[in-house]
């Protein structure tokens, strides 16, 4: 048994796999048209839920291993692709750091499946969701067992695409789809640190191992800029300043999946990618500096905003992002092991108050606090509050506006140049009066109707023509000469002085 | 064997010839029997044809004029038993689909001798016999063209035989000149080809013009492809389907074989025979693209991919030469398949204009179905058999001329263009509810077997390879110094 467990930790892969594949399977019977009624529902519910188990037995076991056994580390399944000197592998890191978070996040995704199936009961988007919150549960496992950042970011883009489809769940309403593409759009960012920094790391380390990143020695300016990289991806998934907007916008899901996101599970990621990095963030006092400074930021602005919102979803979102502020300050103040625990309690309770909101009103029959009276006293700072100290509208002025500016003058490029000049189909004018179907539009159809035109007069002469072509009336001239000849011949006078001539050349 | 081969379909045309009576049905099944007969004896020699043995093999031999030095010599490689499969092959289509032609006993019997001619020409080992063969595919061809064809057929007919007579003058004195230079005085193809081999360049160059001129024109090769698209328009379908399919190939088989007796010449040529390849492809496509009439649209389109052929054999070497013969199978394959589309749609609606057949999915599916296979065949989109040629005549002729192959993918564009421009008309909705019939069982089983070759060459073309590998591997060495 104990010596059984030791293997178990190699069968890590299929924790990221079973979610995966249990959206895929509903997937595939909401194609071939088996999930009609209420009937279909629990066979989706139940898959779903199986696969939750599964994964956090699965993490269960190799926790129990880890007390016989110790860390089992890194473990490297299989190359995923190789290209001249580095690789792509499917490698798993465990350690202190993932398998707590790991098995939390294991547990939290499979009473959140079992929360869902009542709660989402007949609702249209039914099979949707459980495909979606699939590929979430996958998402977040690879994120937080990858052995490399190859993997990390595979389970960050899943996350993130299961994030814009939920938070668009009901598409029908437009105020959900914007919000999705914030939402998206805002999370992009932070993806673009991420791919960055691992394409520095590819460059300079020629590896995505966390080992070989945290073993190599790198300057301290290139480590510096590799590590902002991260730092900012993990900025922007934890929504600190100055990219917390998006998360207010994200609560537009339905109330399970707000609490697995944005409560306890994908909120944190930023911060877990950190704590990741924490060999690097030791040689870098002024990154950490920075870390603490943002951290403390965005608590006094959460704490803040927290303090006026109206409903229970967008004073839990602030209450969360005040907790993950403050674990940012407690890693920029190298107190790691806090900051774990503090991410796994914090999650922990906000899964439960998240899918308690619903029930909240009847559960306290109270109205809400009222606003301290020193901050309703003030009203300059009551309203910033109030308006989340307008950061919504900066980005759209500062970002929004002029990236639309941007792309209506490059649509109106496109549309007055660039497109009469490649041409569009339907739009051309027939070569040929005619030929009504061969046209053709653009720059490259003109010169290929003018080359076409130019050869087909060549060869229009080329062919014979059977009549009044240049070949026959060359040979009807030649006829009327031999004709001429001939006749000529016919007479005495010039037959006798051809048989002289010839008599002549012979001598 | 081989006379077995290449006689056989004389009795079965003399047999037809004098059986009494007019039923069409009768003379029908009796000729598409005499196919599937040659077909079966192609397939025997596929059996015995072994690709690793000797460079020709089931050779026979027998002296016919001994004074002169000619021989009754048939013998086969492989790049010769693929052409032989292919003409079996198009030959029993052309069977296939002509079940309603007028005056069938005339038809048939031409084209059982047509038939016996071709492959006359691709197993002959002497060139005086490969000569008699070569005339002797024109006589049922004229009359085919003449008597059965549309209504300029007979200026189209005129025109064909006078071009191909023409270019085969030249090549007759070609060979006499080659006979008489040669010190061995034979007209058998390796005796020739040894004594060509020796030859100074410059009679040798001398030599292949002549030689050249005769294949140019039956390929056909710009600027001598002047009677090609006539003949392609008023023939009918079925002879079209021979006429694109095989006929063409006899000109690029014969500058195959011209290439092993008269290297030199062709080393000197090369970048010659490049430029003319590069402009057949250029000029078929883009006069292609011109038509609107879809038969001469095809007939152009055979230019362009001809030319394809003849920079696959320019190129000189292994790849070149291989990707050469796959594209002979494979336009061989397409080409035939979109004639026989288009021949029978105009048998059916007797309009060849594209503007008849917009939304003719709706109307007539499966016709709609094959002309867009055959399209996207010739395209050379991958998984169709010109896709392996065209890929072997891309990296072969890449070696030696780098960027300029560009023209090639020019041309690859422009019949992109057309192909698409035709299969986007046919998916249109439909404007009339009536259409043409559909195809009967018979022709479906025609377009099929064109298909399904066009596909099975394309995704596995390795037996093609190994079958015609040895022989061009053979060939290529002879240039592996320049």
């Amino acid at each position: 048994m104990i010596a059984g467990l030791r293997a178990v930790a190699d069968w890590v892969w299929l924790v990221p796999l079973l979610p995966l594949l249990a959206a895929a399977l509903t997937g595939i019977r909401v194609l071939l048209g088996r999930t009609a009624g209420d009937a279909g529902e629990p066979p989706t519910a139940r898959l779903a839920e199986a696969a939750a188990l599964g994964a956090l037995l699965l993490l269960l076991a190799i926790d129990l291993s880890v007390i016989w056994h110790g860390w089992p580390g890194s473990r490297v399944v299989a190359t995923w692709f190789a290209a001249a000197h580095w690789q792509g592998r499917v490698s798993f890191l465990l350690d202190a750091l993932s398998l707590p978070v790991a098995t939390l996040a294991a547990l939290t995704g499979w009473l959140v499946v079992r929360f869902s199936a009542p709660y989402l009961h007949r609702e249209p988007g039914f099979h949707r969701y459980f495909i979606v919150l699939g590929l979430f549960l996958a998402g977040i496992q690879a994120l937080l067992l990858a052995g490399n950042g190859l993997l990390l970011f595979l389970g960050w883009e899943m996350c993130g695409v299961a994030s814009f489809l939920l938070i668009g769940y009901a598409w029908q309403r437009p105020q959900a789809t914007g919000n999705a593409l914030f939402a998206f759009v805002t999370n992009r960012a932070g993806d673009a640190g991420l791919l960055f920094a691992l394409g520095l790391a590819a460059f300079w380390v020629g590896s995505f191992e966390w080992q070989d990143l945290f073993a190599a020695r790198l300057p301290l300016v290139d480590l510096r800029v590799l590590a902002l990289g991260f730092v900012v991806a993990a900025l922007v998934k934890s929504a600190q300043l100055p990219f917390t907007p998006w998360i207010a916008r994200a609560l537009e899901g339905p109330t399970p999946s707000s609490a697995i996101f944005y409560g306890a599970l994908l909120v944190h990621a930023g911060v877990f990618l950190v704590l990741r990095l924490d060999p690097w963030l030791q040689q870098l006092p002024d990154v950490r500096g920075g870390l603490l400074l943002i951290g403390a930021l965005s608590a006094l602005y959460a704490w803040l905003c927290g303090l006026v919102q109206s409903d229970v979803k967008s004073a839990l979102i602030y209450a969360t992002v005040f907790q993950v502020g403050l674990m940012f300050v407690a890693i920029g103040l190298g107190w790691t092991t806090l900051a774990t625990a503090h991410l796994c309690l914090h999650a922990a309770w906000r899964t439960w108050q998240f899918l308690l909101a619903p029930s909240w009103l009847t559960l306290t029959r109270e109205r809400p606090p009222a606003p301290p009276r020193w901050l309703a006293a003030n009203r300059w700072l009551y309203g910033a509050a109030l308006q989340r100290f307008w950061f919504d509208q900066l980005g759209l002025a500062l970002l929004a506006e002029p990236t639309r500016a941007i792309a209506r003058d490059v649509r109106a490029l496109e549309a007055n140049f660039i497109d009469r000049a490649i041409g569009e189909p339907g739009r051309g004018r027939p070569v040929d009066p005619g030929r009504s179907l061969v046209c053709a539009d653009g720059l490259p159809g003109r010169l290929l109707a003018a080359a076409a035109g130019l050869l087909q007069r060549f060869e229009n002469r080329l062919l014979l023509r059977g009549r009044g072509g240049i070949g026959e009336r060359l040979l009807r001239e030649a006829g009327h000469w031999l004709r001429v000849l001939e006749e000529l011949l016919e007479q005495p006078r010039y037959l006798m002085m051809a048989v002289m001539v010839t008599f002549v050349v012979i001598l | 064997m081989l006379k077995l081969l290449v006689f056989l379909p004389v009795f079965g045309a003399a047999l037809l010839a004098v059986i009494p009576g007019q039923h069409r049905q009768l003379l029908w099944r009796l000729a598409l029997a005499w196919a599937l007969a040659a077909l079966l004896v192609t397939g025997a020699l596929l059996v015995v044809f072994d690709p690793a043995g000797a460079p020709v093999q089931l050779f026979e031999s027998r002296a016919w004029n001994a004074r002169l030095g000619s021989y009754f010599a048939l013998g086969i490689d492989g790049i010769s038993l693929s052409m032989v499969g292919l003409t079996a092959l198009l030959t029993l289509v052309a069977v296939l689909v002509s079940r309603h032609i007028d005056s069938p006993r005339l038809y048939y019997v031409l084209l059982l001798l047509l038939q016996s001619a071709m492959f006359g020409v691709f197993t002959a080992r002497d060139w005086s016999l490969f000569y008699v063969f070569w005339e002797a595919t024109l006589i049922p061809l004229f009359f085919m063209i003449d008597r059965l064809g549309g209504e300029n057929r007979q200026r189209a007919a005129l025109n064909f035989f006078l071009y191909t007579l023409g270019g085969s003058v030249f090549m007759l004195v070609a060979l006499l000149f080659l006979y008489d230079a040669a010190p061995g005085h034979s007209f058998a193809m390796h005796d020739m080809a040894e004594g060509g081999r020796g030859l100074p360049p410059a009679m040798q160059l001398l030599i292949f013009a002549g030689l050249f001129i005769g294949f140019a024109v039956k390929m056909p090769v710009v600027p001598l492809h002047g009677w090609l698209p006539l003949a392609h328009v008023e023939a009918p379908s079925p002879v079209s389907i021979l006429l694109s399919g095989v006929l063409l190939k006899m000109g690029a088989y014969g500058l195959i074989r011209a290439a092993e007796t008269l290297p030199a010449a062709f080393v000197a040529v090369q970048d010659g025979l490049a430029a003319l390849a590069l402009a057949s492809l250029l000029y078929g496509a883009l006069l292609a693209w011109r038509q609107q009439d879809l038969k001469a649209m095809v007939a152009y389109s055979s230019i362009s991919h001809m030319g394809i052929v003849l920079l696959g054999i320019a190129a000189l070497d292994p790849a070149g030469f291989n990707g050469a013969v796959l594209q002979m199978v494979a336009h061989g394959l397409s080409a035939a398949l979109l004639f026989l589309v288009v021949g029978l749609l105009y048998r059916r609606t007797h309009s060849r204009d594209l503007a008849d057949y917009d939304g003719l999915r709706g109307r007539a599916p499966r016709f709609a179905f094959f002309v867009a296979f055959g399209l996207f065949a010739a395209i050379g989109l991958p998984g169709s058999a010109g896709f392996v040629a065209e890929l072997h005549v891309l990296v072969g002729a890449f070696r030696h001329w780098g960027l300029w192959v560009i023209g090639l993918g020019l041309a690859m564009l422009v019949g992109a263009a057309y192909g698409l421009r035709v299969v986007g008309h046919l998916l249109r909705p439909a404007v009339r509810s009536t259409g043409p019939d559909d195809m009967s069982g018979s022709e479906t089983v025609a377009a099929g077997l064109l298909a399904a070759g066009i596909v099975v060459v394309g995704i596995w073309p390795a037996p093609l390879l190994t079958l015609v590998g040895g022989s061009t591997a053979r060939i290529a060495a002879l240039f592996a110094g320049s």
